[in-house]
């Protein structure tokens, strides 16, 4: 009985499970624990971007001269700074800092590189050949060196970051989305809705961009990981975010002062970062390997 | 070989000009007018004009250009605004401290890096694996100014180990190259794995093992040596943004460096130093690049050096 119902089970399974690359990445992908963890982990700190504000116990610039620089404790869960502002309610109303300009700048810069990625690979000549020596040229700078360029031009300030990101991100997107076009433009269904008629622009964004997509969304996850980083690193250096903004890199640089008396002032901002930047590395691995069609179950 | 090694270099010529032409335009792009932002707000007409023919923007752009392009010919970097002495010589003073803390952290890491891969990669799915991968994915993803500052307060201020600052033995240099290399170590950690993977699928390990090789000649002697060739470039690469995390890393610990003086100059508006760094350290990362490309075309077999 059982045996017959799993066989219809599996006969069904057989007939509506058609195989997308996109629904097989989702299966691969649900094999890897740490990246669904990881995943959890960022749709939490989305909860906490969007809601932590009225979360928080206190707000985030509310001063406290009676407790100064105090440790970690039960009314501060994370201590408090040297204006007795709550350090655990200032780095929750952070989080939304930190994605809003990791996802903001790597949106930007995907979208831009994509399009530039798609006409370069797609025409080829010269409109190709600009299209990557500006890829070249940005190359040609260390990122944070590159970032730190264009705030110095633009000057100081949490705007200007997401700018600078999104320009050295741009790059990266550009190179990979024109080797996918180079590699499918002369495919067989390409052809085909050459031959139908198709407009170039219908060809490559209804035919080629959708096989791009997969590497994209990897890179994106990769890529938000390691603005974060750059964006906080920019703030740290006082040309990011300004006082009294709870940017965790900038909590940092303010820890600094207090960092032979007052560790947490230091600890926790840092943390903060490490978790973030590491959910979205993680996450990033995991969409990779599931991609990976070397990586056979 | 020697023709491969021309070609390359010819190759990265556009590039270079390229380079040079946008830090040209670098000051002319700031908005305002850059004479005006350097003399500051306050500034008369006289001091903001004396700034003007100090930064030899009085001249048409296309002379201007070629006196810059001249100027860099002949290792005229210009003057530092903040010091007033030739940018130059700012840049030598600190070169060697650069230097010395990216060379640092670069050999550790490497040593690091390439160890943790090989252990993990032979091991692939057991328990080292995991624990090497979980380290290299935590490496990247630490912040290294975070890194600096809990390197600080375990070893400079409770076990006094190590100094917080400066610059001067190899005990300066010891925390803050940990800070700068743990992201390059787990960088390398995850390409020699995903490398040593690939080589020990091979046939001549199989051949290697059923001669009776010990485990050790066939991982070092055999899969190492063949997985070098990717392990070069990444290294290679590393060193561009070693460069740029020094940036960070000496701001920690004030460490008198290039990256240090980029930050003091950005802060200050010294526009002649900024120009002049981001050249610095877009055309190391330009030749680095170059050179990599070059051993790595001296490492493969496989490329045709015609």
């Amino acid at each position: 009985m059982i045996g017959k119902k799993s066989a219809a089970k599996a006969e069904l399974n057989e007939k509506t499970d058609i195989k997308t690359p996109i629904s097989e990445m989702v299966r691969k992908f649900k094999k890897q624990k740490n990246s669904v963890v990881a995943l959890f982990f960022i749709l939490f700190l989305v909860f906490l971007a969007l809601f932590g504000g009225a979360l928080a116990p206190f707000k985030i610039n509310e001063y406290d001269y009676n407790s100064i620089l105090q440790g970690p404790s039960m009314a501060h869960w994370f201590g408090t700074d040297e204006f007795g502002r709550d350090l655990f309610s200032r780095i929750i109303s952070g989080t939304k800092i930190s994605l809003a300009v990791g996802l903001s700048a790597v949106s930007v810069g995907a979208v831009c590189g994509t399009v530039l990625g798609l006409l370069g690979g797609y025409y080829r000549g010269i409109v190709d050949a600009i299209i990557m020596r500006i890829c070249d040229v940005l190359f040609a700078f260390p990122g944070i060196i590159l970032a730190i360029a264009i705030v110095a031009i633009l000057g100081s300030g949490i705007g200007n970051v997401v700018i600078a990101v999104s320009v050295f991100s741009t790059p990266t997107f550009a190179r990979l989305v024109r080797s996918r076009t180079l590699a499918l433009k002369n495919s067989v269904f390409v052809q085909a809705a050459r031959n139908l008629g198709a407009s170039d622009a219908r060809i490559l964004f209804r035919h080629i961009l959708p096989g791009a997509v997969p590497e994209i969304i990897v890179q994106f996850t990769m890529s938000v990981g390691s603005s974060i980083l750059t964006a906080s690193s920019l703030s740290f250096l006082g040309m990011g975010a300004q006082p009294p903004t709870p940017e965790w890199g900038l909590l940092l640089a303010n820890g600094r002062n207090y960092m032979m008396t007052s560790m947490h002032c230091t600890v926790f901002p840092g943390l903060a970062i490490f978790l973030t930047v590491l959910s979205f590395n993680i996450l990033g691995d995991g969409l990779r390997d599931a991609l990976d069609p070397k990586l056979t179950d | 070989m020697l023709r491969y090694t021309l070609k390359r270099i010819v190759g990265v010529l556009p590039t270079l000009i390229i380079v040079v032409t946008f830090v040209f335009f670098f000051v002319r792009m700031i908005p305002g007018d850059p004479a005006r932002l350097v003399a500051g707000e306050q500034a008369t007409l006289d001091a903001v004009e004396a700034v003007r023919v100090q930064l030899g923007l009085d001249q048409p752009i296309h002379i201007q250009y070629l006196k810059y392009v001249g100027g860099l010919l002949r290792g005229d970097l210009g003057m530092s605004l903040r010091t007033k002495r030739p940018v130059l010589t700012e840049v030598a003073a600190r070169y060697g401290n650069t230097m010395a803390l990216t060379f640092a952290s670069l050999i550790w890491s490497t040593i690091v890096g390439v160890i943790l891969g090989v252990w993990s990669g032979k091991n692939r799915g057991k328990w080292q694996d995991f624990t090497g991968m979980t380290l290299a994915v935590s490496g990247i993803s630490l912040p290294n100014f975070w890194i600096g500052f809990l390197l600080i307060m375990a070893f400079s201020v409770k076990l006094r180990w190590f100094p917080t600052t400066g610059v001067g033995s190899w005990k300066n240099l010891v925390l803050p190259a940990i800070a700068l290399g743990t992201s390059i170590a787990a960088i390398i950690a995850r390409f020699t794995r995903s490398s040593i993977v690939e080589v020990l699928k091979e046939d001549y390990i199989r051949t290697a093992r059923a001669k009776g090789l010990k485990e050790k000649t066939v991982t070092w002697g055999h899969a190492f040596r063949n997985s070098m060739i990717s392990v070069v470039t990444v290294v290679g690469l590393q060193f561009g943004f070693l460069l740029g995390g020094s940036v960070v890393t000496e701001a920690v610990f004030a460490y008198p460096g290039l990256g240090q003086l980029l930050v003091e100059s950005v802060n200050y508006r010294d526009y002649p130093a900024i120009q002049s760094l981001i050249l610095i350290f877009s055309l190391q990362f330009i030749i680095i690049n170059l050179i990599v490309d070059i051993l790595y075309a001296i490492l493969n077999p496989e490329i045709k050096l015609l």
